[in-house]
């Protein structure tokens, strides 16, 4: 049992965690929650199936591709959904603008896809059990995505750059910094993330468009629990979820395990609202 | 003989009142061509089924029309496609009952359009024949003209019960379904009924369908002791993790239940194939492989006249389509015993016993429009799938 906690737990977090750095790396380059993300994610195991199983292509190409078709649907997104309602974000029409893309990319899905759970390919040809690709796989991706974002934003002036508008767009702007793009290339870079999201995590969750509603608001909890655009407590978040709702698969089972979750997520916002990584918002005195 | 104006102005006349007053429209009626509102699903989430269906209908549409018809009248079935979408369903409902003036409607062909159409059909006093298996869609109070050539739900999992009571001698049964509506009220429904057979229901819950990992489930079932799983979802991902789970858990009860057990999007999500052994999805008697490997007679026959007509059949299943071409003969077959009225084909169908159907036999009272009959619904194998049809699962006789 514990076994199957630990493994299942810590994959399926890998998964959540990925979504809420998607969210987070959107959210950071433009202030705004895109609710793209959850099935963004979903679409990585629909593109990854439907290069490799059905085209028959090598899983390296698939892969790339995958990412590819992330990284242009964050770039869609960015110019259709986030754009357009930029100047008016305290009327939060974002909300509106990226969840009916968000549904027009599922409804896209299920047309041209399946309304089924489709098969997602065995990537490498190790054997079943603990060690299982299925899960070591997303969590390997995990760890690697937060290794390289703290290395770009660290390390690199790109990631400098990315982090200058993060904080303060209007003096980034000030300085001569290339605002919009950087902004596109961080939707590009979250779109990459959220199809890795769902590639690695494929066998695990199969290619279904109904996936995509699901890592929505699973992607969404590690971002609140952990704080709004701390990629390591989206992690730490992702992987305390992941763990903690196998846990009440096994002690209370069936529905009442989402029961449980809800419940001390709203308990966690209720006695720490800002996240355990985030901090309580300055007041202005 | 010369013929004055005003003579011919009154035979014309004449002539016109006599039209107008209908003396001749016996004759125009006698001819026209007796029109079949059709609502197949051929495209859309729900087209499988529609497209296997069509082949039937209109097999069987064929036959009559060559045969010379209807008591001379040609059968017309004017199709609307529904796109597997309720709302247009219901917009091609309308426009069959009141534009088309159809004589009988055929579908809609799955419950959701079903539920959606079927009162507007009911408002506009047009005979329906459906054959979708949610209880609701036929009540003789509300819906009069409606009638069913297929089981209902509580039939499907009335016979999955006998099989894991009766026939596998279960004692202990584990019943789980996904949280949708179609799952949650199948539990609801099925475990008083299992219940009431003496059975032990050890396990009972509703779990996400789209849940990765079912273990947890599982687990649970085997400590209670169960004997046989009966899962309830039409969710090919659902089902595919509860067969594979339990084939990793090296647990090789059986696994009984919804048609999807048997589907190929079941079996191209399984780990292995040989997890399908002991899995038994419902079927129908008349479509199914005896233990020899034979289909019952009225079924062969049936089978060959497919066969000569290249109708597909590797595609799909034999159910559908023998369920497509039942609909027609029915409609067919009260037209020319009774009339094309809605209260003769109703009248003629309430009165309806036994009626020999490729897909099953049909009864119909005044009081009850539910024909099938529960010894035809049975269980099969769901590995046996060849030419459309299953073989019956272990434990049947015939």
């Amino acid at each position: 049992m514990l076994l199957s906690i630990v493994s299942y737990g810590l994959a399926l977090g890998a998964v959540y965690a990925l979504i809420g750095i998607t969210y987070n790396v959107m959210f950071a380059a433009s202030r705004v929650f895109s609710f793209t993300a959850g099935t963004v994610g979903m679409l990585g195991g629909v593109f990854g199936a439907l290069c490799i199983d059905r085209m028959g292509m090598p899983v390296a190409l698939g892969f790339l591709l995958t990412l590819a078709a992330g990284a242009v649907l964050g770039v869609i997104t960015e110019v259709l959904t986030v754009r357009p309602v930029l100047k008016s974000l305290d009327q939060h029409l974002y909300v509106l603008s990226t969840l009916a893309f968000a549904l027009m990319l599922q409804q896209l899905t299920a047309i041209e896809w399946s309304t089924e759970p489709q098969p997602f390919p065995r990537l490498l040809p190790f054997g079943p059990g603990f060690f299982d690709q299925q899960f070591w796989l997303p969590i390997s991706a995990c760890v690697l995505t937060i290794i390289g974002l703290e290395w770009l934003y660290r390390r690199t002036l790109v990631g400098r750059a990315f982090l200058a508008i993060s904080e303060d767009n209007y003096a980034a702007r000030a300085l001569g910094l290339p605002e919009q793009r950087l902004r596109v290339a961080s939707y590009a870079l979250a779109g990459a993330i959220g199809t890795l999201a769902g590639f690695t995590g494929g066998e695990m969750m199969l290619a279904y468009f109904g996936n995509g509603p699901l890592l929505n608001f699973y992607g969404f909890v590690p971002v609140a629990l952990g704080g709004m655009g701390s990629n390591r407590g989206a992690v730490a978040g992702g992987l305390a979820l992941g763990l903690f709702q196998q846990t009440a698969n096994f002690l209370v089972g069936g529905i009442f395990a989402s029961v449980a979750i809800f419940v001390v997520f709203i308990l966690v916002l209720l006695v720490r609202p800002e996240g355990f990584a985030g901090a309580a918002p300055a007041r202005r005195v | 003989m010369a013929i004055s104006r005003r003579q011919a102005l009154i035979g014309s006349a004449a002539s016109t009142a006599t039209l107008a007053s209908g003396v001749f429209r016996p004759a125009i009626a006698a001819s026209e061509p007796i029109r079949i509102g059709y609502l197949p699903a051929l495209t859309g989430p729900s087209s499988s089924t529609g497209i296997g269906i069509n082949r039937g209908t209109e097999l069987a549409v064929k036959e009559i029309n060559d045969a010379g018809g209807i008591n001379g009248r040609q059968i017309e079935l004017v199709v609307r496609d529904t796109q597997s979408d309720p709302t247009k369903a219901v917009n091609a409902a309308t426009e069959l009952t009141r534009r088309h003036k159809v004589h009988v409607i055929w579908g809609p062909l799955n419950s959701g359009e079903a539920l959606a159409a079927t009162p507007l059909i009911a408002r506009d006093g047009v005979p329906q024949l459906h054959p979708c298996w949610v209880d609701q869609l036929t009540d003789v109070k509300k819906y009069p003209l409606a009638f069913r050539n297929a089981p209902t739900n509580q039939q499907i999992g009335g016979a999955a019960n006998h099989y894991v009571v009766n026939i596998v001698k279960a004692k202990k049964v584990a019943v789980i379904s996904d949280t949708t509506g179609y799952g949650t009220a199948s539990l609801n429904a099925y475990v008083p009924m299992l219940k009431t057979l003496g059975a032990e229901v050890v396990y009972e819950g509703s779990v996400e369908s789209n849940n990765p990992d079912l273990k947890p489930e599982l687990l649970r079932m085997q400590a209670a002791g169960a004997q046989a799983i009966m899962p309830w979802s039409v969710n090919a991902g659902f089902l595919s993790r509860i067969i594979n789970t339990r084939a990793e858990l090296n647990w090789d009860i059986p696994i009984v239940g919804q048609t999807t057990l048997g589907s190929g999007q079941t079996k191209a999500l399984l780990k292995k194939p040989e997890y399908w052994e002991k899995v038994y999805p419902n079927n129908f008697r008349n479509c199914s492989y005896n233990a020899a490997g034979a289909l019952p007679p009225r079924t062969v026959e049936f089978v060959e006249r497919i066969r000569k007509a290249n109708i597909e059949m590797g595609d799909t299943l034999l159910w559908w389509i023998a369920l497509g071409y039942d609909g027609p003969r029915l409609m067919a077959e009260a037209i020319k015993a009774a009339g094309s009225g809605p209260e003769e084909i109703a009248g003629y169908w309430n009165k309806i016993k036994a009626w020999p159907g490729v897909y099953g036999s049909i009864s119909w009272t005044p009081e009850l429009h539910d024909g099938f009959q529960n010894e035809e619904i049975v269980m099969c194998q769901a590995n046996s799938l060849r030419d459309g049809a299953f073989t019956l699962a272990p434990g049947y006789t015939g």
